[in-house]
């Protein structure tokens, strides 16, 4: 009866493991599989933080389309969460044992994916940095080497945000500051460009300032708090729009729309609707699309062997509603 | 002790074993990158830190328990361990501090188990909690980075060709082995999963005994925490989130029942190291991090199926 058992056990566990193999197998075949140089064409990876926001997701699209005109196989990969460093980590590892031609990086921590970097010169990889600066110091320290950096000003577009509440508003009136994920190069630059943007104008007070981790829930949960305990809010400036979108979402369940100003970043499509719709005051545009491109394109270039600038930047500008 | 008793006593991990073996087949057969050295030692190094969550894990759970804090103490004995090492005192003064922290909440949560009578789930549910806020208002919410060559070499040199974090990993496994097979710490564990009654009318210390599992769990995590922070050079008041989701999968996977009383350390390997195979060979098959996630789902749920299936029958 025992042996019996093992028997089933085991071939539990062989069927098992061969649902698994059958899976793997299948999604190979159904992506073509991922054949080095599929007709000498050159394999670029990019890894984005997550593919769970509308930004990363325009990025993907701008690098695609500069693919299939590049004639580029690309491979777009991201961890499935934000925060989570150490999985785009092994996501770069395993990209690196396929010996992909360049690798294009939105590195989810600015000083903690250097090691990675690091990797990936080993093997004789260009790496691209993209959206999310890394931190200097601790390049150079490490002797890692990147090729450029594509991406937006993030302080200068929290500082456009800044003047334009510092426009907006002629009498005294109380800001509040929806922060990324601290410790985040992006997150801090923005918060710092809108503290300096803001500056010149004396009417303008920034009554409290808190990290709601650029996610969408934590934004509406910080914001209810900040309604509660600040009755005379009249405006809002969150370091990314998924932030500010949660934040509306609190303002409108508080039925104070009308009376307190969001500005958001990165100008999703979600935010657009809103600005348009006059419930939301502006957000600063980053295209991501065309960092996507840039981001493509440059691999290109950096692959032929042709020297590229150090810093690639992206046009900023700040969405408001047509008219105001 | 013949073949045939041999089999019985391990067909449980060979049924795991045989699961990995079938993947790493598929792999092999569908890139070309999977089969190679460089990247079968890359994966090795990439489950380390989750092999050594499981440890603790797997001793809990076969005291029919569950340490949900894990991810969160890894966070705090990383962030107390990397201040400490950046006030430039001796690396083995920083590991012991951060040890010291994973231990002590480990026993906290022990404690409230036993002294407190509250639920496993329930406590660690609190400490996980706890110990994710202590971190962020320890750090104020930001990295602590850069770290000596010295403590960085505990992620970064290799023995031989084995990366450092694999051989932590194995001798974790070895000593533990040992001490859940061979020692009385081991059996009383085994007995108070099976029934706690019993075990605690014979005589046994249950409460000390289910107090030390929980504060070995502390432990095994607080070492993960070494490996991640010199790995990253940066100890995150943030990592380790759902760590304990992906430790308790390659438990379960490994054969121990959430029941408790039942579960060996080489089944918890070889269920992180099929996961870790998973997440490896599905990134060199450029599958989508939304696919892979369904597939890992359903790995789990096929393995507890069958596991549940022999059960029945056996009855």
């Amino acid at each position: 009866m025992k042996t019996q058992n093992l028997t089933r056990c085991s071939l539990g566990y062989a069927a098992a493991g061969t649902l698994a193999a059958g899976l793997i197998l299948t999604s190979g075949c159904h992506r073509g599989g991922p054949d080095a140089d599929r007709d000498g064409q050159p394999r670029v990876a990019l890894v984005v933080k997550t593919l769970n926001s509308p930004f990363f997701l325009d990025m993907r699209r701008g690098a695609e389309s500069a693919a299939r005109e590049l004639g580029v196989n690309l491979i777009v990969q991201a961890a499935e969460r934000e925060l989570d460093v150490e999985r785009q980590m092994q996501i770069v590892e395993n990209l690196i044992q396929t010996r992909v031609d360049a690798l294009c990086l939105t590195p989810s921590g600015s000083k903690e994916l250097v090691p990675v970097v690091r990797k990936a010169n080993r093997a004789g990889i260009p790496v691209l940095i993209v959206d999310t600066r890394l931190d200097e110091a601790t390049v150079r320290n490490d002797g890692a080497h990147t090729a450029c950096f594509i991406g937006s000003d993030n302080y200068e577009g929290g500082r456009i945000a800044g003047t334009h509440f510092g426009t907006l508003f002629t009498n005294q009136a109380d800001l509040v500051v929806l922060e990324g994920i601290p410790g985040h190069e992006t997150a801090d630059s923005r918060v710092r460009g809108f503290r300096d943007g803001i500056r010149p104008f004396p009417h303008l007070r920034i009554v409290a300032s808190q990290p709601a981790n650029a996610e969408r829930d934590q934004g509406f949960n910080v914001m209810q708090n900040m309604l509660q305990a600040q009755r005379g809010i009249r405006g809002v400036f969150a370091g990314n729009d998924m932030m500010a979108l949660g934040a509306l979402e609190a303002i409108r369940a508080a039925g104070r729309t009308d009376q307190i100003r969001v500005v958001g970043f990165d100008a999703v499509d979600e935010a657009r609707r809103e600005i348009a719709a006059g419930t939301m005051e502006a957000s600063v545009a980053q295209n991501p699309e065309g960092m996507g491109r840039l981001a493509v394109e440059t691999a290109v270039k950096v692959l032929r062997g042709e020297t590229v600038p150090e810093y690639i930047p992206v046009a900023i500008e700040l969405i408001t509603r047509p008219g105001s | 002790m013949n073949w045939k008793t041999w089999l019985i006593h391990h067909g449980r991990q060979l049924g795991t074993l045989a699961g990995l073996l079938a993947l790493g087949l598929a792999l092999t057969l569908s890139s070309p990158y999977f089969l190679t050295v460089s990247n079968l030692l890359t994966v090795l190094e990439q489950v380390s830190i989750n092999a050594i969550v499981a440890v603790g894990m797997t001793v809990v759970i076969i005291t029919a328990g569950i340490d949900l804090s894990v991810g969160s103490i890894l966070a705090l004995s990383g962030v107390v361990m990397a201040t400490v090492l950046q006030q430039q005192l001796p690396v083995p003064i920083a590991l012991l501090v951060g040890l010291g922290v994973g231990v002590a909440c480990g026993m906290v949560n022990g404690l409230l188990i036993t002294l407190g009578r509250l639920p496993p789930f329930i406590a660690t549910l609190g400490m996980m909690s706890v110990a994710r806020g202590g971190a962020l208002l320890f750090t104020e919410g930001r990295p602590v980075s850069g770290f000596s060559d010295g403590f960085r070499a505990l992620a970064g040199s290799q023995v031989w060709v084995i990366p450092m974090p694999t051989v932590i990993m194995l001798g974790v496994y070895v000593l533990a082995h040992f001490l859940l097979t061979r020692t009385r710490f081991g059996l009383y564990a085994y007995a108070m999963g099976g029934n706690e009654q019993a075990t605690h009318l014979s005589g046994i210390n249950v409460r000390l005994n289910k107090t030390l599992v929980y504060g070995l769990s502390g432990l095994t995590s607080a070492i993960a925490a070494v490996i991640l922070t010199a790995r990253l050079n940066s100890a995150q008041p943030t990592a380790g989130m759902t760590y304990e989701l992906d430790a308790i999968a390659a438990t379960v996977i490994g054969g121990a029942s959430l029941m408790g009383g039942q579960g060996t350390l080489v089944g918890t390997l070889i269920g992180a190291l099929l996961m870790g195979v998973l997440r490896n060979g599905l990134n060199l098959l450029e599958v989508s991090s939304f696919l892979q996630q369904v597939i890992i789902g359903g790995v789990i749920i096929v393995a507890v199926l069958v596991d549940m299936a022999l059960k029945t029958d056996k009855k």
